[in-house]
């Protein structure tokens, strides 16, 4: 493909070895999460419709389980920006997946706190548990294990997020029973935020 | 008119100095001379912030400032040489340089890299990284992927400043590029690596500090210092007549002289601002190509075409015209295309003038060829249509219906294609001194030429195009780059291109040509330099619009390239103050010494 009207477009240079999103299946909103993004987009202006790029994005995962490229282009479309935009954005924050993942994604906090608190150790005994490296998926289809940084719960370090949820406390001694119990009882099994424990 | 401009006073290491009110500490700073490092900020793509080496010390503000977006205000106290700022600056360097590969010997950007040169300024001088750098595709050059048809890509050089993505969303108007990942691992992408496909891809270059950006056309191809010297002149590719510099490389010692080897743009508010189109940037190797024309030619009685001298190819040529013009002088007809300068159209109106009387300009059709360029509809920077530089000229001679600065659409041959197809043209002179195809379809006239309605073709240009290729005599003249010549833009403004090369072999200029046509033809119009027809114009027709100010037009002359460096836009200027330094001459190179002194000619453009 060229554009240039004297430059004829051979690639003959190497592609660059980046990973590239998955393209995935064609893309389109389903109408609820479709209605469902229209509704946001009415809280920005007509021409700063990118501003919807997060609640766009966590729409798209919640129907197809991560973030696909043509996912990616459908939602530069809606917003009138370009894929590469979208891709920036997604590429930047953790939260977003571009490979499928488990039932539970364990999000080990890597910053300061929870780094001097032994959550590398954490991750270590997760990833010999799990039979995993970071940002892999195990056999079974129920853990993806993340590094991620700072969750905000310094005070309670290490911290791991699981999906949405908080355990705060964790011990690279007690990350077999977290495992078991997420299996057996699901979130519940999570201390959640000691805050909103508290105030219960 | 006084313009009331609001100005602060502030104090910049120890100096008073005024600046027009809302300038940051960065442009006040550069203006006054004062060097400071910056990457991530650009006159053209304005601030960002991110790049962290411009900062300075500011009274009464706690920590260090970024200079680029901190505005200056009244009463300010800046320093920029206090010790803390020297340390500060250094540290970031330092982790610029972390991951950087430091392969400067093999890199484009080597020896015009704002990255070599502020690092040696303001740097540290050793590392004490000792992990191994962050690599992507491999070291060196290997690193080099694809990144579009015109441009490639070295993630390991970049630096983040973000200016190639801010002026894919700003100025193309296609965002195209994308920071990909975070933090350590952020690197320059485009969606599914598909590369920049932009008409305007050629400025990333430009707006890249370090070589991480390159183009494919420049690639390995020359160094800055054996680019000894430049030439401030104009684009004439298209009606919009971007200011650009033509620089030469000096060809090996035993082939004396020098080659065109790229075209970078030249700061001009009014027309191009920072920026160029990529075919104004590449579409150049036509001007010493293969196809150039070298030497006259003339049709024998065999058919074939000769090489014949000058003196022999005149008289020749005047019989056959005079004998066309005899026996039908309504037969003779010209065709130019509106590549053509102020001085050739000027000259072509003169020409018919004294041959055919008032009514002779009707004779002239001007022609052009229009492509409508694909760009990306929120685009800054506007390609027009129109292939040609000149259509505006020709209405100010009054060749072209319309007033100058009306909107240009196509061209209007019908006239003289039918005048053709009825058989009443016994003579045709084409000009034709752009590059192949931008006199418009000529294909109708290679039709006629086939099918005998047009016994004498005569085409004077720089190309052996399929018209050449028909024609009873060809003249060789000289391209845009090889002639100082005058050209109204579709704004209306009255540009200059200035020589920068000889023209090849025998050809000449085409005022010459046609002054010494004219004589040949028994009329003597007088001139001796192209100088003396611009001094006509303005005598003749001077408060014309778009000709106003011909007479007193200031033509670049070509320069050292380290004065060009010194005395092009301060904004981007201090950088090349350190290039350069201790170099011996290049073989070849025009002696600068021999050149005149920078004249006023880049007067230090405010920074905008
Ligand atoms: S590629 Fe060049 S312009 Fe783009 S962010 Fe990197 S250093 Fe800056
Ligand atoms: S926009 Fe026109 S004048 Fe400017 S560089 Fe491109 S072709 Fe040349
Ligand atoms: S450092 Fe882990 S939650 Fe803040
Ligand atoms: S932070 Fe000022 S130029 Fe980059």
């Amino acid at each position: 493909m060229s554009f240039h009207p004297k430059m004829a477009y051979d690639a003959t240079f190497h592609k660059s070895s980046r990973t590239l999103a998955d393209p995935g299946p064609p893309f389109t909103f389903t109408p609820e999460r479709r209605a469902r993004l229209d509704e946001v987009l009415t809280r920005y202006p007509p021409d700063r419709k990118r501003s919807a790029v997060l609640p766009a994005l966590y729409l798209a995962q919640q129907q197809h389980g991560y973030i696909t490229g043509n996912a990616m282009r459908h939602i530069a479309e809606i917003l009138e920006i370009t894929p590469a935009d979208v891709e920036d954005v997604v590429s930047y924050y953790t939260m977003f997946y571009t490979k499928p993942v488990g039932r539970f994604v364990l999000n080990v906090c890597r910053t300061l706190s929870c780094a001097l608190n032994g959550a590398e150790r954490v991750t270590e005994e997760l990833c010999a548990k799990l039979h995993i490296k970071p940002g892999e998926t195990d056999t079974s289809g129920t853990f993806t294990l993340v590094e991620v940084e700072c969750l905000g719960a310094c005070d309670r370090a290490p911290v791991v997020m699981v999906n949405d949820a908080w355990h705060e406390c964790v011990s690279p001694e007690s990350v077999g029973h977290m495992l078991d119990s997420l299996r057996t009882r699901g979130e519940s099994a999570l201390t959640g935020c000691h805050l909103a424990v508290e105030k219960r | 008119m006084i313009e009331v401009v609001d100005t602060v006073t502030l104090t910049l290491d120890g100096r008073q100095i005024t600046v027009e009110k809302g300038k940051t500490v960065l442009q006040a700073a550069l203006e006054h001379g004062v060097s400071l490092p910056y990457y991530c900020y650009h006159p053209g793509i304005g601030i960002d912030g991110s790049c962290r080496v411009c900062i300075v010390k500011i009274e009464k503000m706690p920590k260090l400032q970024t200079s680029c977006s901190t505005v200056c205000t009244d009463g300010m106290v800046v320093d920029t040489q206090s010790p803390d700022v020297h340390a500060a600056r250094a540290g970031v360097f330092e982790f610029l340089l972390i991951n950087h590969p430091l392969d400067c010997p093999v890199c484009d950007k080597g020896g015009e890299c704002p990255l070599q040169d502020f690092s040696y300024t303001f740097g540290p001088d050793n590392s004490r990284m000792e992990f191994p750098r962050r690599v992507f595709d491999g070291e060196g050059v290997k690193a080099d992927v694809d990144f579009g048809p015109t441009l490639m890509l070295n993630r390991n050089r970049c630096i983040m400043c973000t200016r190639c993505v801010r002026f894919m969303g700003l100025v193309d108007g296609d965002a195209q590029i994308g920071v990909i990942n975070r933090g350590n691992g952020s690197e320059i992408g485009t969606f599914n690596d598909e590369g920049v496909h932009s008409l305007m891809s050629g400025n990333l270059v430009d707006v890249c500090p370090v070589g991480a950006i390159t183009t494919r056309d420049y690639r390995f191809k020359s160094r800055p210092w054996d680019n000894p010297s430049v030439t401030d002149t104009i684009c004439t590719q298209c009606s919009k007549g971007c200011n650009t510099t033509a620089w030469l490389k000096a060809k090996p010692e035993w082939a004396k002289g020098s080659s065109l080897i790229r075209f970078t743009p030249r700061f001009n508010a009014d027309v191009n601002q920072y920026w160029m189109c990529d075919i104004g940037r590449f579409n150049y190797r036509w001007v010493e190509g293969d196809d150039r024309l070298r030497a006259p030619l003339v049709r024998d009685a065999q058919g074939t075409q000769q090489r014949a001298s000058w003196a022999d190819l005149m008289p020749k040529l005047r019989d056959r015209l005079a004998q066309a013009g005899q026996s039908s002088p309504d037969g003779v007809k010209f065709l130019v295309s509106a590549h053509a300068s102020n001085e050739e159209l000027f000259l072509f109106r003169r020409l018919t003038e004294e041959l055919l009387g008032p009514s002779g300009p009707s004779t002239i059709t001007v022609s052009w060829r229009v492509t409508p360029k694909q760009q990306p509809p929120r685009t800054t920077f506007k390609v027009p249509a129109v292939d040609a530089p000149n259509v505006n000229g020709a209405r100010a001679f009054g060749l072209v219906t319309g007033a100058v600065g009306d909107p240009q659409g196509p061209s209007n041959v019908g006239a003289l294609q039918a005048a053709v197809a009825a058989g009443s043209v016994t003579a045709l002179f084409v000009f034709d001194p752009g590059p192949d195809g931008t006199l418009g379809d000529s294909q109708w006239l290679l039709d006629a030429r086939a099918a005998g309605q047009l016994p004498l073709l005569i085409v004077q240009g720089v190309l052996m195009t399929s018209l050449a290729k028909a024609a009873d005599f060809v003249l060789p003249g000289a391209s845009f780059v090889e002639k100082d010549a005058s050209y109204t833009n579709d704004q209306g403004w009255l540009q200059a291109t200035s020589r920068a090369l000889a023209t090849p072999g025998d050809a000449r200029e085409d005022w010459q040509i046609l002054v010494d046509l004219a004589s040949g033809l028994g009329v003597q119009l007088g001139y001796t330099s192209a100088a003396t027809v611009r001094g006509d114009i303005a005598a003749r027709m001077g408060g014309a619009v778009g000709l106003v100010g011909i007479e007193g037009l200031a033509f670049a002359s070509t320069m050292s390239a380290r004065t060009w460096l010194q005395a092009s836009n301060p904004s981007e200027r201090w950088k090349w103050d350190f290039m350069y330094q201790d170099l011996p001459p290049v073989k070849g190179a025009v002696e600068p010494s021999s050149l005149p002194p920078p004249p006023g000619l880049i007067p230090l453009k405010e920074v905008k």
